[in-house]
């Protein structure tokens, strides 16, 4: 037998601990460390320590792109992982016929976003927009909106296209996640007198209880990343209604060329995503220590 | 179809950028002092220009000027870098300038932009080559004004833009019986008749702020006065004074009677210059550059402008007119600061004066003078010419940040948000 070489892990992991050195860590270390300064980008630059956190506990368009992001988050769990998981049932309930179905739903998913957003942003056009003119047409005036220049309309209006998107890519998930469900315990459930409504919810559902939560984290940290839908249907607007903190960080950095300002507003970001992910591990455990003792 | 500003994806033109700043060539440079331009002349090498993309049109002259100038100079590459317009302005040209392979020549907005440029060792004195050398006898002398800071020339010329004036449908104009307001009154009936025919009388798409941030700047300018705009707008004054919430007052009375589109806010500038070219609406405040893209867009529209209508009481130049010199800046790192003078000398001949305008773009440079253009870019570049306030628009000529402030605050009572007394609030606190 040779002799060990303590060495050779780490000679495995060396090619991907340097790509996670160069990619990650060394850029999150700059910028937190650019946080603390007032720099535009190019020039020198001048520390001016916990100023640019002290700024940030008193704006008010930074706070309220969290709340716009939270409600976003809300309206995506409904209209992305609800909707997702009942066209899912849907279609596991009525197999034949299905596919165009699945792929009809599925097929937005693979329209980059950017197009998605052109595409929704002539859908939504005020005055030319095809929601509109249906409305018109219908006699329905009245409810005819300037959708992403009402701030009543606009984070609502981002959300259903999200929803467009993205539920056909959880009703897939869901849907091979139910595929997994074994057919005696409907087939029992259906002999006790169960309605399919009630297997689903009572049977399927609680079987399946993991891909929701990996759809629901997915949902939620999606939408912490959400940008481009955003960008290009409003760029926060109006008056900032659709502002969330990735929109709001590269206008500062990008726009407004304050690098040490947007570097504080990521590191915040970076903080509340993570205890954001946190409180979801705990809620998970929590459940998991529940269901032991039940 | 020429634009000066446009939306565009981030990734692809900060990628862009990337790829450009990145790239790498050779320099092999040899001493060869010229009289009075204190550089270092070379024989061999990369000549790298950057500016935001002028549109197909002009891309296509400038690539000719770059073959026309490599021939003349063998061992000499040029480096065109047509960076996406948004992104140029803001990040784009200081990470280029940052670069390992900073461009050699750039182009920049007289203002503000341009004494930033010369304070951070970016802008080369081009005194002696503009008084005397190469670049000398192409511009009248008056010409080299805007480009000047601490007494050196610092801006080699190429286009003056007004960058607002208010664009009115011809046709639908003489239908309806009315006549281009040159008043604020006039404008205020022009809107209720326009209303009452059921179309839009003023389209904007103020989505990116700047659209109507900037014609509605040069209205508080008129207001306020242009020494008040200028000192609140560089941070030496505040906007929450009775001035501004008067000046803001005219934009509430805008929105009040329906002058503007209520989806001016949400809507791109091109979706409002879209309902202008398609008849619904009679006017559309923008700058100079409607003329070549009305002619590709809406052949048929039989349009001209007339300049911001005269503001009741108003402090400012009921004449002043909103425009900015554009042109080209030499890198003061630059090891190749004479052929980039000779490459601008070249550009501004009267054989690519006339492709450019051709390219409907209209250099600044004497041989245009005498060239047959549009009746109304030329009384556009009269009008410039010989007016005697010129005001700045707030993203070129002020701090960008402060800009964005002012275009939010403007856009807030535009749209009905913010009351005039707010806005002056807000938009102080901000600043501040």
């Amino acid at each position: 037998m040779k002799p060990h070489k303590p060495w050779v892990p780490f000679l495995f992991v060396a090619p991907a601990l340097t790509f996670f050195i160069f990619a990650v860590l060394v850029p999150m270390i700059a910028t937190a460390g650019f946080s603390f300064t007032d720099w535009n980008g190019f020039g020198e630059f001048s520390f001016v320590g916990f100023a640019n956190y002290i700024e940030l506990a008193s704006d008010n368009i930074f706070a309220k792109s969290f709340t716009n992001v939270f409600l976003y988050i809300l309206a995506t769990l409904v209209l992305e992982v609800l909707v997702g998981l009942c066209l899912a049932g849907l279609i596991s309930v009525q197999k034949s016929g299905s596919l165009w179905f699945r792929v009809a739903l599925f097929a937005p998913v693979m329209l980059p976003m950017v197009v998605v957003a052109v595409l929704w942003s002539f859908i939504y056009n005020p005055d030319f927009g095809l929601v509109n003119s249906v409305l018109s047409a219908a006699g329905l005036e009245d409810w005819t909106r300037i959708w992403l220049g009402n701030p009543d309309t606009a984070l609502w209006a981002i959300s259903l296209v999200s929803g467009w998107v993205f539920s056909g890519f959880f009703m897939v998930i869901f849907y091979s996640a139910l595929q997994q469900v074994p057919t005696e315990l409907s087939e029992a459930a259906r002999i006790d007198g169960a309605s399919e409504w009630r297997i689903f919810w009572s049977v399927k559902i609680p079987f399946i209880r993991n891909a929701i939560e990996v759809g629901v984290l997915l949902c939620v940290t999606g939408a912490f990343q959400g940008f481009d839908l955003f960008f290009v249907l409003t760029n926060g607007g109006p008056f900032n209604a659709t502002e969330i903190p990735t929109t709001l960080l590269v206008r500062t950095v990008f726009r407004n060329a304050d690098v040490g300002y947007g570097s504080a507003m990521a590191v915040v970001l970076t903080l509340v995503i993570l205890i954001v992910g946190w409180m979801f591990l705990r809620i998970r455990k929590w459940n998991d220590q529940k269901e032991l003792r039940t | 179809m020429i634009k000066i500003k446009s939306t565009a994806v981030v990734a692809l033109a900060a990628a862009s950028a990337l790829v450009l700043g990145a790239c790498a060539s050779s320099t092999d440079t040899t001493s060869d002092n010229e009289a009075g331009t204190n550089t270092e002349s070379v024989s061999e090498g990369t000549l790298r220009f950057a500016m935001g993309s002028p549109g197909e049109a002009q891309i296509a002259v400038w690539d000719q000027v770059a073959a026309q100038f490599e021939t003349a100079n063998p061992g000499i590459d040029v480096e065109m870098n047509y960076v996406d317009d948004d992104l140029y302005q803001t990040i784009g040209l200081p990470n280029l300038l940052s670069g390992r392979d900073a461009p050699d020549v750039y182009f920049e907005w007289a203002g503000s932009r341009l004494a930033e440029r010369y304070e951070g060792g970016y802008a080369a004195d081009l005194t002696s080559y503009m008084t005397d050398g190469v670049l000398s006898g192409i511009w009248e002398d008056s010409t080299f004004s805007s480009g000047e800071y601490n007494d050196k020339l610092l801006l080699v010329p190429h286009k003056a833009d007004v960058t607002n004036v208010l664009w009115y449908n011809v046709d639908m104009f003489n239908e309806l019986g009315i006549t281009p307001p040159e008043t604020w009154s006039e404008l205020m009936e022009v809107c209720r008749v326009v209303s009452e025919a059921g179309f839009i009388p003023m389209a904007s798409g103020n989505k990116d702020f700047w659209a109507a941030g900037n014609w509605l700047g040069h209205l508080t300018s008129r207001v306020v006065g242009e020494d008040v705009y200028d000192s609140a707008l560089a941070q030496r004054t505040s906007f929450n004074t009775p001035e501004w919430v008067e000046a803001f007052g005219y934009i509430k009375e805008l929105a009040d009677n329906g002058c503007v589109n209520e989806s001016a806010n949400a809507i791109a500038d091109n979706e409002g210059a879209q309902l202008f070219f398609q008849g619904e609406a009679a006017m559309h405040p923008i700058g100079s550059w409607l003329v070549s893209w009305a002619i590709g867009e809406a052949p048929d529209l039989n349009f001209d402008y007339v300049n911001l209508p005269a503001m009741p009481n108003g402090a400012g130049d009921q004449d002043s007119v909103i425009g900015v010199v554009t042109g080209y800046v030499i890198n003061e790192k630059s090891p190749m600061k004479d052929k980039a003078a000779e490459f601008l000398a070249l550009a501004n001949n009267a054989e690519f004066v006339a492709k450019f305008i051709e390219a409907e773009a209209v250099p600044l440079a004497l041989s245009a003078a005498n060239a047959e253009l549009d009746d109304r870019t030329a009384r556009l570049n009269s009008m410039l010419a010989s007016s005697n306030t010129i005001v700045g628009p707030p993203d070129t000529d002020y701090d960008l940040e402060v800009a964005d402030f002012f275009y939010r605050a403007v856009a807030a009572v535009m749209g009905g948000v913010s009351t005039p007394e707010e806005a002056a609030a807000e938009l102080a606190a901000a600043i501040e």
